[in-house]
């Protein structure tokens, strides 16, 4: 975590009245303005320059230097994005506008989207209903991989690597336009070794694990992504399609997967770079269509995609409880396909006003199968529809509101056990886990804001409704979840989950000096939570569905001051409440609650032979003793890291890139109170380095 | 920038009203605990037990606001996993009894077809901040001999939890 985002705004951020030149691009003048008045709620945008510039050995951990964000460990060196505290099915990830559909509810799935192929990342901070319809509550991760090449045939290539689990790395990229034709095409490959963390043995379940040479044993893995795309851009008319397949195989810490901590046959400290048992593998394809044709006042866009994620869970067969000791390895296995259809159009009236409207339809049915079952068979099919319209009264007050209407039915399958279930002297059973459940939802949400300029202000304010409709999981789920040794039961009665939010914006900005506070208010009448009761099930603590009214609060505060045009320094930080107003858990929050944080950092900027800057970053993060249970408090830390790159010009159109990123550099212990791994005691990385060398052409 | 720091109090003062919920309302931050307060408790790591007799649970269950239920679980160990937490004996994971550990390397009566299995819940009653449990387990005649997990798990009503495990043998006589 390092001075991420610092450059980021950096980039938009130039002074008033300069010129930037970058490659491909030119920004003039008040871009961070112009980006500030472009919408009413908070955003931070993220360029493919200083994603490269700031690598920090993925996506998410480049990513997490925006206040608000965070990147939810969840094991093997992968992570999953959380906006204000709001993660898995309350925030929505999209790819060039398609919602991404993988394997978001669960625990220990990351993106599973090629990170090198991205021009561009957008957060989105707040609710984002309107146009994204289910789970955008927290906010919106919006990814772009659709850049036009501007050369007949233009490309990079990269190679990067992390100390921490040993990562290794190449991605290539490749594009070219002729005659308004194009086509982009990119492959990454990613090999790791066990990850490193700073300690030589953990606490679980009250007694201790050795690690040998500090590492989680078979936490390795590998990724390999590829995409093509082909397109036609005219000047009117625009109409791509690109294919894209991610494929991730990786290893479960093998001492906190099933049941017991098993001492099992594997020789797992043989070899630090194989996959043994327990592992999973994702595939993700996706086929995604763009059509765009527009005229001066208007624009009417299409877009459909197909998305299948297939995903394997396999463990060492073990009997348990009236389970025999099953065939195979194979656990769990999951078959998602989605279909996405979106029309949009955007028509200017009379100056002022910019009218969008559009309809989305998605259908998505997912089939199980293994010895183990969390989530029964499901289909869903939703559809909404929308208007926004934003009415520029000044130069300096634009308002906006709009309207989406969701309907959306989700048919469960029923499930029942594979084996048989003693229920009283001489009879058994194969007991049923889901039941057939077949519910329908409508939720009506609404969005209304103001941003107004004055001087080197920008004032923004919004207020917005928007909701998330019960997951398959949280209606049906009824079995044992073998990640957290725990009973989970759904509740088929669910509402579909609302959230109000008041989001405002405060920036202000000179030559000299950025500020940019954003606080926010979110209210949920009916939060969807998995509460622990006193109840035993199977032998297992009974979790259950509930819901209850949330409030939340909370504030992201940044400045940047250029204090030379060589020398720029930056603090920033957050800060979240969150309590639950009714339910069994009154007065508690809710689960792994973000402990405050703040940054402070300095830059030097230089250029001989190219860009260049070194800066050095102070990360400080708060206690957090508001839990629930079964968390465990967890203490403050700080980390030192450093941050530097430099860009060498090699000919008229090529330059090559050098990026290097030190996480923890005094190697410091700390737990992340909303990591995954906190659960089972497993402490952070230690002192982790990232270096990505790259040839642009 | 004066302008600047008294928006940003506003701002401050509206959502510190908004979020002035009184915070001080009791709740219960910690788990149950399983002791052997005032009694012996049993059963205890390595304990040899036969086929036909009875394990006699005898523990005491505490919590600082209102226990929940309690559960007692013996599952087989004849693949030597480990999760004792007896003893807390940081050189010897899990301090499984030693003797035992190489006696039945695909031994006769260790298929896992006759391993026992025990899982039984159990109700404390409502208000109880102390409880005596006391719970005679028969281990069936035909139950496999080799080494055993007895797993105690008890709840608060607040939903926190307690484990204990604890490992057992049974024997041939």
């Amino acid at each position: 975590m390092i001075l991420n985002l610092m450059a980021a705004a950096l980039l938009w951020v130039a002074a008033p009245d300069t010129i930037v030149e970058l490659k491909d691009v030119t920004v003039t003048g008040n871009a961070r303005r112009d980006y500030l008045m472009k919408s009413s709620q908070n955003s931070v945008q993220v360029n493919r320059d200083y994603m490269e510039q700031h690598f920090g050995g993925s996506l998410m951990q480049t990513l997490e230097g925006i206040p608000g964000v965070k990147a939810m460990s969840i094991g093997s060196g992968q992570s999953k994005p959380t906006i204000r505290g709001l993660g898995f099915n309350r925030m929505a990830v999209t790819e060039d506008g398609i919602k991404h559909e993988g394997q978001q509810w669960g625990n220990d799935h990351g993106l599973e989207i090629d990170q090198f192929a991205i021009d561009r990342a957008e957060v989105i901070k707040g609710p984002a209903a309107l146009l994204y319809g289910s789970d955008a509550i927290g906010g919106v991760l919006n990814l772009y991989t659709n850049h036009l090449p501007t050369e007949p045939f233009q490309g990079s290539a990269t190679l990067f690597t992390r100390t921490n689990n040993e990562s290794l790395g190449a991605s290539v990229k490749v594009g070219g336009l002729k005659d308004h034709f194009f086509y982009r095409a990119n492959a990454t490959l990613i090999n790791y070794a066990d990850y490193r963390v700073p300690t030589d043995s953990i606490q679980y379940y009250s007694y201790y694990i050795r690690l040998k040479d500090k590492r989680l044993r078979n936490t390795a893995g590998g990724e390999y992504d590829g995409s093509l795309m082909m397109g036609y851009a005219g000047y009117n008319f625009h109409a791509d399609v690109r294919i894209s397949d991610s494929y991730s195989r990786s290893g479960f810490f093998a001492d906190a997967h099933g049941l017991e901590v098993r001492l099992s046959e594997i020789d797992y400290d043989h070899a630090r770079r194989d996959v043994d048992l327990p592992y999973q593998w994702v595939n993700h394809m996706k086929v995604v269509s763009h059509t765009n044709w527009h005229g001066e006042l208007w624009s009417l866009e299409g877009s459909l995609a197909w998305q299948n994620n297939q995903r394997e869970e396999h463990a060492e067969p073990i009997s348990h409880g009236y389970m025999p000791r099953p065939d195979g390895t194979m656990e769990r296995r999951f078959n998602k396909n989605t279909l996405t259809a979106q029309l949009g159009m955007r028509r200017t009236i009379a100056e002022q006003h910019e009218l969008k409207a559009g309809l989305n339809a998605e259908y998505q049915r997912n089939e199980r199968s293994g010895w183990g079952f969390i989530i029964p068979d499901f289909r869903t099919a939703s559809t909404g529809l929308y208007a926004i319209d934003r009415w520029t009264i000044s130069e300096n007050l634009i308002a906006n509101a709009g309207l989406r209407y969701d309907f959306s039915h989700t048919n469960v399958e029923k499930y029942n056990d594979w084996y048989l279930t003693p229920v009283a002297p001489g009879d058994s059973v194969y007991k049923q886990r889901a039941g057939d459940i077949c519910r329908s939802f409508n939720s009506l949400t609404w969005s209304a804001g103001l941003n107004y300029t004055t001087g080197g202000w920008v004032l923004k304010a919004n207020l917005g409704k928007s909701f998330r409709v019960p997951i398959p999981k949280e209606l049906a789920a009824d079995g044992v979840n073998y990640h957290i040794f725990r009973y989970e039961q759904g509740n088929a009665g669910l509402d579909p989950e609302e959230s109000y939010q008041l989001d405002a914006g405060i920036c202000w900005g000179n030559s000299v000096l950025d500020i940019q506070v954003d606080p926010y208010v979110n209210y949920f009448p009916n939060y969807i939570y998995l509460s622990p009761t006193p109840q035993y099930v199977e032998g297992l603590q009974l979790y259950q569905y509930t819901q209850a009214k949330v409030f939340r609060w909370g504030v992201e505060a940044e400045t940047t001051w250029h204090i030379t045009p060589h020398w720029e320094a930056e603090m920033k930080g957050e800060y979240l409440y969150a309590r639950q107003e009714s339910g069994e858990k009154k007065g508690y929050t809710l689960p792994f609650s973000t402990p405050w944080s703040a940054d402070a950092g300095g830059k030097y900027k230089f250029h001989w032979h190219g860009d260049g800057f070194v800066g050095l970053n102070v990360h400080l993060v708060g206690d957090q003793h508001e839990i629930v249970p079964p968390e465990k408090p967890t203490d403050g830390y700080w980390t030192l890291n450093l941050a530097a790159g430099k860009q060498f010009p090699l000919t008229d159109t090529t330059k090559l890139r050098v990026s290097v990123h030190a996480d923890n550099l005094l190697n410091r212990r700390y737990y992340d109170h909303t990591s995954y791994y906190r659960l089972i005691d497993v402490p952070e990385p230690g002192f982790n380095m990232a270096l990505m060398v790259g040839v642009d052409f | 920038m004066k302008k600047f720091l008294y928006m940003s109090l506003a701002m401050a003062l509206i959502t510190g009203v908004l979020a002035c919920g009184d915070d001080n309302e009791p709740k219960d931050m910690t788990p149950p605990e399983i002791t052997d307060t005032g009694i012996t408790c049993n059963p205890i790591n390595c304990q040899v037990y036969h086929p036909g007799e009875v394990i006699p649970f005898r523990y005491v269950f505490e919590d600082n606001v209102e226990l929940g239920n309690f559960n007692l679980e013996i599952h087989n160990n004849f693949d030597h996993h480990t999760h004792s937490t007896e003893g807390h004996d940081h050189e010897h994971e899990g301090s499984e009894c030693e003797a035992h550990e190489q006696e039945h390397e695909e031994g006769e009566g260790h298929g896992e077809e006759n391993a026992w299995v025990y899982n039984h819940s159990f109700s404390i009653p409502a208000g109880m901040k102390s409880y005596k449990a006391s719970v005679d387990i028969p281990i069936p005649e035909d139950a496999a001999h080799g080494d055993y997990h007895f797993m105690i798990r008890l709840t608060d009503k607040a939903g926190w939890q307690q484990i204990k495990s604890v490992a057992i043998i049974i024997e041939e006589e």
